[in-house]
């Protein structure tokens, strides 16, 4: 294994036999490695093909319903269409070139409404999943990391969690006029619920890591400890548990629309548009009244659900290979 | 050592991992002869590649790794050019098994330790049933687990830290293996247990007629069990030779710096020898002696071409250009030359 | 060195740290006494599950004391204290620990770990004065200045366990409790750690406990010794003089367990094995006796006779 000397003599120059200049900073810069977490976590989203194209579907979709008002001959979303011909509500009629989604049941554009209602149900979801995130993030981490409300917050919660929710939303419902606010607030008081829990069990896994430990003993404030040292840890988690949250208010809308307690008939959103349709449902020509907001819906969740998987997978550190 | 049969002979081996687009070179033509019977202890620090060597002898490297080029021969094989799972299925557990460094993830908590180590007879020593059972009591009693029958029906939880190890031990030597390949097996494992768990080994070397690999940071460790030490670093073998030749009389300017830097060789108040900066990006071709540029003593010649073996003794030789006779003499530092004049005392005596 | 003449700045009285709730209470650390000198190295050496990591913390008052006092300077800084005297304290005393991943925040930028105790004690006029000051403790630790833009992540293990020593001193402490700072870091690593503890402490007059199971790191280092197993200090002396002559059976299987880097002599020990059913104290209970002058050991009366003659023998 050792080769001869002699061969060696001759390709090297004696002189290179002297001590070499040793500079001791440079060795300290040696170990220099440049991960960074978040670019590797869209590293490792960007290669996931499906969640790439489920993304771009929904910025072009959502693009799109905001857009959609301000485009050329757009219709309105409310306004009843007569036949001039007949004077007769062009109910029923379907896909065409006047009405590209065709009409309802009492002569409405179902193009336009279909663009309104997707942006009135986005826009209670992500009013709903907002609130989610900052109700249920701030109680979770006081309940995972101040112990002395520990004991009480899990009581709070053992107590709220037991009533069924959609009781609430009935009574809400009862109670209150049905508008966007109502539907908001009704699924605002509990939904925050399963957030908490959820952050609540992240930050008692990291509460008494070695680096909180520190902090503490530095002195540093709780308020400080949770924004600084806790949340930034759970950033990942958080944006996984918002972009579910989405989906999950948009079908809890569905629902609620379903069984009579959602929107007025006047705002359109895809609850209503979804129940309209099932009503006429079982006559085969008029199924596109259901097919088209259906559709719709079903890509939203879709694409959140993947999205948010994707990027929950990508943010995990032990991916990054 | 020449009458001494070598049971695996390793050459200028080279294993490379992709990670995150890039390649990493984790070993760098590293070779390694392993005799029969013999205790080899493989020193070096973390990422010098001492774990990913040996997961090469099994071919347990990771999804993202293999073997690029070079040999390990074994019995007249190969095994650098196994592919699949059933080439490996030969040899591991049955010719090499290995014991890890934490007795807890190695054994599975949901099994009692007797059908564990049952299952390893049964898979490679082809014994079922009373006699399996029977092998596996004798066993338990060879590693020193008192009371083996109740113990049997234990499960992992139920035993200590040092007991689990055994277990883990129990379970790589049941299949009578040729060779044991031990990763840091005491490194989780408090001194006064290390030490006892170390003897076991010893013991069950003579009577198992193994040869064992130990691999660990802890040069005490190493002094205890080792015959031969081979310390690595940056994905090489720099140096290798019997344990008292490396302790005493080490000539590779990185395993004096090992050496001095123990607290043991230390003089109170007075400052340890350290080395400076961190071990090299292995992603990056080295050129030259990977160790030179933490090296105050190093040669021009270092940062230009790596150094071969050259022998300080027909079982001593260090990849170092101070060998070569051609460079100026460097003293090993202080505390090296102590232990040196001791062992020269002892010889003498 | 005399140490009727020394100051003491660190006492422990009959401490007591218990774990779990109501029926399954188990002391980690039961009736433990000692005090530290103003400016010694003081080793605290056991295996896991030995109590000596919940002293430390119990010193930080990141566990409380169930029983027994500690005191510092002479005040008592266990159990409930006044909010001045809590942040003198964080000044005062600092911790290193020992995992240089897990003990920095990986999100946070270095210039925010090293200055955090200073927002909360607030030692500085204005943010020129703080940039200074961690720059500074930056230097004293081997670091470049620099360094403070970046994160951990992009730092070696011994470069980390330096910014959490850098955390440490910003604060200008008095006494440091040091768990296991270098266990966790490479071996030619830790002669670099070590080095930079003792010049510290020559520098700035520190103090420290140095909590470690590591018996050979603790001879380098320390300036007394004590020997604790499962939440009991078993003996306590001046470290040279625990090596030479320990009398504790316990701390005898400990230093026989050591590994020597030194293959001749390792090969040929022999290895003492601790059986804890050598001590009967059902009739005649243990005290802590000052055995020698400041060596002291946990015995009874029988095994005081027993070790005496033994010593003089």
């Amino acid at each position: 294994m050792s080769r001869k000397i002699d061969n060696l003599e001759d390709s090297i120059d004696e002189s290179l036999f002297t001590f070499a200049e040793y500079d001791e900073a440079e060795a300290e810069r040696i170990g220099y490695s440049n991960y960074s977490y978040w670019r590797s976590t869209f590293q490792v989203f960007k290669k996931n093909k499906t969640a790439m194209l489920f993304l771009t579907i929904m910025i072009i979709l959502i693009t799109f319903t905001v857009v959609q008002p301000y485009l050329p001959n757009q219709k309105s979303p409310t306004k009843i269409y007569i036949d001039p011909a007949t004077n007769m509500q062009l109910r029923n009629h379907p896909p065409s070139r006047e009405f590209w989604f065709g009409t309802n049941s009492i002569g409405q554009d179902l193009w336009s409404r279909i663009w309104s209602g997707t942006r009135t149900s986005l826009f209670i979801g992500l009013l709903v999943a907002i609130w989610d995130a900052l109700i249920g993030i701030t109680v979770g981490a006081l309940w995972g990391y101040v112990r002395r409300l520990e004991a009480l917050i899990t009581e709070i919660y053992n107590v709220l969690d037991n009533i069924p929710t959609t009781i609430i939303q009935v009574l809400f419902a009862y109670i209150l006029r049905p508008s966007i606010q109502t539907l908001v607030i009704a699924m605002c008081i509990t939904g925050w619920l399963g957030t908490a829990r959820f952050i609540r069990n992240q930050i008692v896994i990291i509460r008494d890591r070695e680096y909180n430990l520190a902090s503490r003993c530095l002195g540093t404030p709780t308020m400080r400890i949770i924004t600084r040292n806790l949340l930034p840890y759970l950033v990942s988690v958080i944006m996984l548990r918002m972009s579910l949250a989405i989906p999950a208010a948009i079908g809890s809308e569905v629902f609620l629309t379903y069984i009579g307690l959602g929107l007025p008939v006047s705002i359109p959103s895809l609850g209503n548009l979804v129940n309209e349709g099932r009503l006429v449902m079982m006559v085969p020509s008029l199924r596109y009244q259901l097919i088209f907001p259906a559709i719709v819906l079903s890509l939203i969740t879709i694409s959140f659900y993947v999205i948010g998987n994707a990027f929950a997978d990508a943010a995990d550190p032990k991916t990054h290979v | 050592m020449a009458d001494k049969e070598i049971i695996m002979s390793v050459k200028d081996l080279v294993v490379k991992f992709e990670l995150r687009g890039r390649t990493l070179t984790a070993i760098r033509e590293a070779s390694l002869d392993l005799y029969k019977g013999e205790s080899l202890a493989i020193v070096g620090e973390s990422g010098a590649g001492k774990s990913v060597f040996t997961k090469a002898f099994m071919g347990l490297l990771d999804d993202n790794g293999w073997i690029d080029s070079g040999n390990i021969i074994y019995k007249g094989e190969d095994l650098a050019k196994y592919e699949t799972e059933k080439d490996w299925l030969k040899i591991r557990g049955k010719e090499i098994a290995m014991v890890f460094q934490e007795p807890m993830t190695s054994l599975n908590p949901l099994r009692t330790i007797g059908s564990q180590i049952e299952e390893s007879i049964e898979l490679h020593r082809g014994l079922k049933g009373r006699a399996a059972k029977k092998l596996v009591l004798e066993i338990l009693n060879d590693v020193g687990i008192t009371e083996p029958e109740r113990r049997y029906y234990q499960y992992p939880h139920e035993f200590s830290g040092g007991m689990r190890q055994r277990v883990v031990i129990a379970i790589a030597i049941a299949c009578n293996p040729q060779i044991l390949i031990c990763d840091e097996p005491t490194t989780a494992l408090d001194v006064t247990i290390q030490a006892q768990i170390l003897r076991l080994l010893k013991n069950l070397r003579e009577k198992y007629d193994l040869t064992i690999i130990y691999i660990t940071h802890d040069l005490g460790v190493v002094a205890n069990v080792a015959d031969r030490v081979a310390v690595m670093y940056a994905g090489d073998v720099i140096e290798i030779g019997t344990c008292e030749e490396i302790f005493y009389d080490p000539r590779h300017p990185y395993t004096w710096a090992l050496l001095s830097s123990l607290p043991q060789l230390g003089v109170k108040g007075e400052k340890l020898h350290s080395i400076k900066g961190t071990p090299p990006n292995l992603f990056t071709e080295i050129k030259g002696d990977a160790f030179a540029p933490r090296n105050p003593k190093a040669l021009k010649i270092d940062f230009v071409k790596r150094p071969p073996y050259f022998s300080v003794s027909p079982t001593h030789k260090a990849k170092t250009w101070l060998l070569d006779p051609r460079a100026p003499k460097v003293e090993p530092p202080e505390s090296i030359k102590k232990l040196r004049s001791q062992w020269k005392v002892s010889a003498n005596e | 060195m005399n140490n009727a003449t020394k100051e003491v700045l660190l006492e422990i009285k009959n401490l007591r740290v218990e774990f779990g709730i109501k029926k399954k209470k188990f002391a980690a650390v039961d009736d433990v006494s000692f005090f530290i000198y103003k400016g010694e190295t003081f080793g605290l050496v056991g295996e896991s599950g030995s109590g000596k990591t919940t002293i430390g913390r119990a010193i930080m008052r990141i566990n409380e004391a169930a029983g027994g006092e500690i005191l510092f300077h002479g005040q008592k800084i266990s159990g409930k204290i006044s909010k001045e005297l809590d942040k003198e304290l964080t000044r005062k005393i600092q911790m290193i620990f020992q995992d240089p991943i897990a003990s920095l925040n990986e999100r946070a930028k270095v210039d925010y770990i090293v200055s955090e105790g200073l927002y909360n004690i607030k030692n500085y006029k204005n943010e020129e004065e703080r940039k200074q000051k961690v720059a500074k403790a930056l230097l004293d630790v081997g670091l470049l200045p620099e360094f403070a833009d970046r994160f951990p992540h992009e730092f070696s293990g011994g470069q980390r366990q330096r910014i959490g020593i850098a955390r440490a001193l910003v604060m200008e402490p008095e006494f440091i409790v040091a768990d296991e700072p270098i266990s966790a870091l490479d071996v030619s690593i830790r002669a670099q750690v070590l080095n930079l503890l003792s010049e510290l402490q020559e520098k700035k007059g520190l103090t420290y406990l140095f909590i470690t199971h590591d018996l050979s790191v603790a001879r380098f280092i320390t300036d007394r010794i004590a020997v604790i197993r499962k939440g009991k200090i078993v003996e306590l002396a001046d470290t040279e003089k625990l090596f030479a002559h320990p009398y504790h059976p316990y701390t005898k299987a400990l230093l026989s367990a050591i590994p020597i880097p030194d293959p001749i002599r390792e090969k040929q020990k022999t290895l003492q094995v601790y059986d804890p059913s050598c001590h009967d104290y059902k009739n005649d209970p243990p005290a802590w006796v000052e055995i020698e002058p400041e060596h002291f050991v946990l015995a009874n009366k029988k095994e005081l006779e027993e070790y005496k003659t033994a010593s003089r023998v």
